[in-house]
């Protein structure tokens, strides 16, 4: 039974799946209806049959349907048909077949009776479950609905609301984007915009605002690096960066020519916000040295051009075109460089002063609080350091500068004037140098102690042939000065004036006009030593515009001069000193000349008019000796701005000296015979011997002309000078030449005096070395010993000493008496002194004649009277005692008309003279030691003497002609 | 030293004082104006090289005090002064009558040959002129002189006087009427080896001294 069941089910579930749709309309009536294959009559039959047998033993129905074959419960694939069919035996019975049909009828009806049992047993849960079915379908049906609506509500929502506001999401999002993008292209247009907002803030000059404004833009810049066109931006900001920082540099170089505190301040603040404070000092000093290479550079192009317009001038080294300068345009050239290198250097100054101030108004600005950043101060440590260290360097590259030009010309041939401008120049210069740096300025003071040495050298040379010259005009003629006169009252001293008086308290020597000057100059010399406090503003005065060195060339010339020596105060001095000579001069000639001057102007010589008194007061002094006193006035304002070569100049200075001394020795001795040598001081004539040596040129007729190689030591002397032709010394009347002679002398004597005068503040100039000791001693000191050849002649010539020789050897000694009558010659002698004696007097009126000129002049006479009588005296061969009586007559005669014509005492010679006469009386054994004591006699006087007084004893005679002849070979005498 | 010269002429600069003789010096040789000049003590000196036709001649110029108590000093210079400038001041007719003076000095000191060129100074003062430049050239005909008008401040004329006194000269030695070769000629020939004979053969030999 349960396999039936389930056969069923198993059918009810294959009809339920094969129509699935159609099947569950149609499922009631195939319910109802039996099953298909027991649709046809068999199965109607059975099931009659069934009904009928119905009431009929359940149990039979059992067994009945038990017996059953179980291969009709075989559903699949079993034919019944078939499977009865194959049961018939072979052999076909009728019977057989007829109870099997009855045996299957029955299986037939009692499975169809089971069946709708089992049917109709199960009919009420089968119409539960059916309706249970339909309920479900309902159910079923609704859900549907209601997915259906949901599906389409869910369909409309989608529709309505989620894709539109995700589209307003999407936009908005998209609008928030493009926006940022707006922006951020906004701040590229500006980052754009500022590169000519950065010009004009450049050209302004407003770097830190421009530097700034940089900066923010490359930080904005940095902040859009996403973008690729900011890309380029940054590059074109790097670039703009990079100009900006170059026109900074060039900013930055401005300030070396001009010096602005306040673009100075923009640059320092842009370089600080640039982080290259450093780099900047470094820069800064890089351009200075840069600016005075080019300055220098187009300074002397600009001259060399304007010169020779030549137009290969820039390929020329600096050193080269400063050799291409000329000469007229050097000292305007130099006085620019000066004034170009200034500007640079007072930049600099002020550069440093302005890193001062603003040190220090930082440090007052921050100064209490104690934070300090460090680097900072490490900056500030290094600029301090930097600028420190740049004044040295500048200053080194201007001294190079400076010097290379220099030396790039010849300086020797320039007017004096010119050469002291130039060294008053480069003073200056030096002096701005110890200012600027406290450097003592070797490289310059070498240059210029070579260009001096050099043009010192050739002004010398000039100044001796110029010397040479006005000795060789001069004619010894007293020029007219003031009886004070002294060097100081010369313009070429007159910048010296005060240091010269400062250096010799002589002020009792000086006249009282210059005594009541002194106490002004004291006190202002005073304000000027401390030259520090005059010359420490160069930089302070000159702050704003102008320089040292754009003092009118000639104007403030004198007043230039002064301001470096530092001895006069102003122009009160110099202007009343400029008249002040010949002021003077007037004051004491012109009263006396006034009647003179109207009446005949040019026909006398006015010093014939002048008196006695003021000969003897006026100082004697040639022309000449006033140019050699001018000339060392030049040399010592060369010597005192050129401290370096002072020596030298001092030297040569000497040399003025010298060779006018050789001169006047040369001209006033040459008459004297050359055996007058114990005329001579040594020390004189070991200067003459020197200056000879050192400073005269040998004679052209001896020097051969072949001997070229000498030139060079011939170089620095002076040819032998020669008497002017105008000066005759061969005049009886005149003395030979006295007045030239004592004019000569005492000029000398004078030059020397006021050499001595200068000689302490020589030795401070030169700094105590032992030549101008030797100098003044050896030397100058000996002047007047000049006096003794130079005279000599005029004395030896006063007397026809030949003459009276003569005379006194025709007198006849060997007179018996004593005679009562001098002899005729002493008339004669005494004669020609009175005409000599006149003459002096005629000479005094035209030139005062000093005491010692009479003294020395009146005692060579002497000496050589004196000489002559004892000569005369030894002429006489034989001699009695009565011409030896005359002998005395004559002299004592002499000696006392002499004493009336002359003042002069004592009459040296005299006794001499009495000595030589009274011998003769001496005893023979007398006479022996007589003769070996004096040896002031001539062998030939002695011998006379001799022979007079043995004339009758021969061997006496004999034995001391023999002493006299032995003595004088031994040379004892 | 070092420089060479065909000849050398002396000259003289004289006339009255304060008609500006040195400060015509002083422009002829260094081209400037000497402002602060003071009255000349005696002579000064200066020379120059110029170049008149073609040869170079040094000018040995002597710059004389025109003030009458220099006179003794500076009459010596007047000997063999080949070239004189006579200078007076066109604004002071003191000097101007002082000329006749001064020529005849010249004439009789110097050499007989000695050729004079007339200065009127100081031509810039020209309002303050009180010799007219027609009598100076009559002045100077009468006397045979040159004559040129001069500024030594503008330096006007001034080297033009130098030359103009120097060329004259140069033609005379080349007419033969001046003669170098004559002492006190006041010109020497540039060779200087033989500028000195003369005078070497001209010294004294003084008479032997009697013994001392």
């Amino acid at each position: 039974m349960d396999d039936f069941k389930h056969k069923f089910f198993f059918f009810i579930n294959k009809q339920v799946v094969h129509s699935r749709s159609p099947a569950v309309v149609s499922l009631n009536e195939e319910a109802v209806r039996p099953p298909t294959e027991e649709g046809n009559p068999l199965h109607r039959e059975s099931q009659l049959e069934t009904r009928k047998t119905h009431e009929h033993d359940p149990l039979a129905d059992q067994d009945i349907l038990e017996s059953i074959e179980p291969e009709f419960f075989n559903s699949e694939s079993f034919d019944p048909c078939n499977h009865e069919l194959k049961k018939l035996p072979a052999k076909l019975e009728c019977d057989a077949i007829e109870r099997d049909f009855q045996k299957l009828q029955q299986q037939q009806l009692v499975v169809s009776k089971k069946v709708l049992q089992l049917i109709l047993q199960k009919h009420t849960t089968f119409n539960e479950e059916f309706a249970r079915i339909l309920e479900v379908q309902e159910e079923l049906k609704t859900t549907l609905c209601v997915c259906k609506k949901g599906r389409s509500d869910l369909n409309l929502a989608k529709r309505q609301f989620t894709t539109a506001s995700l589209g307003i999401l999407a936009n908005y999002r998209k609008r928030q984007v493009v926006q940022g993008l707006l922006h951020s292209l906004n701040t590229i247009k500006t980052l754009q915009r500022t590169e000519e907002r950065l010009q004009e803030l450049l050209s302004e000059g407003n770097y830190p605002r421009a530097i700034g404004l940089l900066l923010e833009c490359q930080s904005a810049a940095a902040t859009y690096r996403h973008f690729t066109c900011v890309a380029a931006l940054s590059g074109k900001l790097q670039d703009t960066l990079e100009m900006a920082e170059e026109q900074l540099d060039q900013a930055l170089a401005k300030v070396c020519s001009h010096f602005d505190a306040d673009h100075y301040s923009k640059v320092q603040a842009a370089y600080r916000l640039l982080g290259k404070t450093q780099m900047a000092m470094d820069q800064l000093h890089m351009h200075f040295a840069s600016a005075i290479h080019n300055a220098t550079f187009s300074v002397v192009h600009g001259y060399v051009e304007l010169c020779s317009g030549g137009s290969t001038l820039y390929k020329k080294q600096f050193k080269q075109l400063c050799e291409s300068v000329t000469a007229e345009s050097f000292i305007p050239c130099l006085v620019d460089l000066c004034k170009a290198l200034w500007g640079i250097m007072r930049s600099y100054h002020q550069v440093i002063s302005w890193h001062q101030r603003n040190d220090l108004e930082k440090l007052s600005a921050d100064g209490v609080s104690e934070l300090v950043d460090f680097e900072a101060s490490f900056n500030k440590q290094y600029v301090k350091q930097k600028l420190g260290n740049g004044l040295v360097r500048i200053w080194h590259d201007v001294q190079a500068r400076v010097s290379a030009y220099l030396l790039g010309s010849d300086l020797a041939l320039y007017k004096s004037d010119d050469f002291l401008q130039v060294l008053r120049v480069v003073h200056r210069l030096i002096e701005v140098g110890e200012e600027f740096c406290g450097s003592k300025s070797e490289e310059l003071q070498n240059s210029i102690k070579k260009q001096s040495s050099n043009y010192f050298c050739n002004y010398h040379r000039n100044c001796l042939e110029e010397l040479r010259i006005f000795l060789e005009n001069e004619s010894w003629q007293m020029c007219p000065v003031k009886p004070d006169f002294t060097l100081l009252q010369l313009q070429e001293f007159r910048s010296l004036r005060h240091v010269l008086k400062s250096w010799k308290p002589r002020g009792d020597c000086l006249n009282g006009d210059q005594t009541t000057m002194t106490s002004p100059e004291c006190s202002s010399s005073n304000h000027s030593q401390d030259s520090s406090s005059v010359t420490g503003g160069y930089f302070a005065r000159y702050s704003e515009a102008g320089s040292p060195f754009d003092l009118g060339l000639d104007e403030v010339q004198e007043e230039d001069i002064l301001a470096n020596i530092g001895d006069e105060p102003s122009g009160y001095f110099s202007d009343e000193s400029d008249e002040d000579i010949p002021d003077e001069l007037k004051s004491d000639f012109v009263d006396e000349n006034v009647g003179d001057t109207v009446s005949n102007k040019h026909s006398k010589p006015s010093s014939k008019k002048m008196s006695r008194r003021e000969f003897v007061k006026a100082p004697i002094l040639t022309n000449t000796t006033v140019t050699v006193l001018r000339q060392c006035g030049k040399y010592l304002q060369m010597s005192h701005l050129l401290r370096p070569i002072a020596c030298e100049v001092i030297i040569c200075m000497s040399q003025l000296f010298d060779y006018y001394l050789y001169a006047v020795h040369t001209f006033f001795t040459a008459d004297l015979p050359v055996t007058s040598h114990s005329l001579y001081n040594l020390k004189l004539q070991a200067s003459l011997k020197r200056i000879q040596d050192n400073l005269i040129l040998p004679d052209p007729s001896q020097f051969a002309e072949s001997d070229l190689d000498q030139s060079e030591r011939t170089k620095d002397k002076v040819p032998q000078p020669h008497i002017s032709p105008v000066v005759d010394l061969t005049q009886q009347e005149t003395l030979h030449g006295l007045a030239e002679r004592v004019v000569a002398v005492e000029s000398v004597i004078f030059l020397a005096k006021q050499l001595e005068f200068l000689q302490s503040y020589l030795e401070h100039l030169q700094g105590g070395s032992s030549f101008l000791q030797q100098f003044f001693s050896q030397t100058v000191a000996v002047t007047g010993e000049l006096c003794h050849p130079v005279y000599m002649h005029v004395s030896a010539y006063a007397v026809d000493f030949k003459g009276i020789l003569s005379l006194m050897a025709k007198v006849n000694w060997e007179v018996k008496e004593v005679m009562s009558q001098h002899s005729h010659y002493v008339d004669i002698l005494l004669r020609e002194l009175q005409i000599f004696s006149m003459r002096l007097e005629e000479v005094a009126m035209r030139v005062p004649i000093p005491r010692e000129v009479y003294v020395i002049l009146w005692q060579s006479i002497f000496h050589l009277t004196c000489s002559t009588f004892v000569e005369g005296f030894s002429n006489a061969k034989k001699c009695s005692n009565g011409g030896r009586g005359l002998m005395q007559l004559d002299f004592i005669q002499f000696l006392s008309k002499l004493e009336k014509l002359t003042s002069v005492r004592p009459i040296r010679g005299r006794d001499y003279v009495e000595n030589y006469v009274k011998a003769y009386y001496l005893p023979e054994a007398a006479l022996e030691s007589w003769v070996r004591e004096h040896n002031e006699y001539s062998c030939k006087q002695l011998l006379a003497l001799v022979s007079c007084v043995c004339q009758n004893n021969k061997k006496t005679r004999q034995r001391l002609i023999a002493l006299i002849e032995d003595m004088e070979k031994v040379g004892s005498r | 030293m070092s420089e060479s010269y065909d000849f050398l002429f002396k000259f003289l600069v004289i006339g009255s004082a304060g008609s500006g003789k040195s400060c015509l010096l002083h422009q002829f040789i260094e081209s400037k104006f000497k402002d602060d000049s003071s009255h000349t003590i005696g002579v000064e000196f200066g020379s120059k090289i110029v170049n008149v036709g073609g040869k170079s001649v040094k000018l040995q110029i002597w710059d004389t005090a025109g003030q009458e108590r220099f006179r003794s000093v500076t009459r010596s210079y007047y000997r063999g002064a080949a070239g004189a400038l006579l200078v007076y001041d066109i604004t002071n007719r003191e000097t101007f009558n002082a000329l006749a003076n001064w020529l005849s000095d010249a004439r009789t000191l110097a050499s007989p040959n000695i050729i004079i060129l007339l200065v009127g100074n100081k031509r810039d003062l020209d309002g303050d002129r009180e010799v007219t430049f027609l009598e100076a050239s009559r002045f100077a005909q009468e006397n045979e002189l040159m004559f040129l008008e001069t500024s030594a401040k503008t330096g006007e004329n001034v080297e033009e006087a130098f030359l103009k006194c120097s060329k004259t000269i140069l033609a005379k030695i080349e007419t033969g009427e001046l003669d170098p070769e004559r002492i006190g000629s006041g010109i020497q020939y540039g060779d200087t080896t033989t500028r000195r004979l003369h005078r070497e053969n001209n010294r004294r030999q003084p008479d032997c001294i009697c013994r001392m």
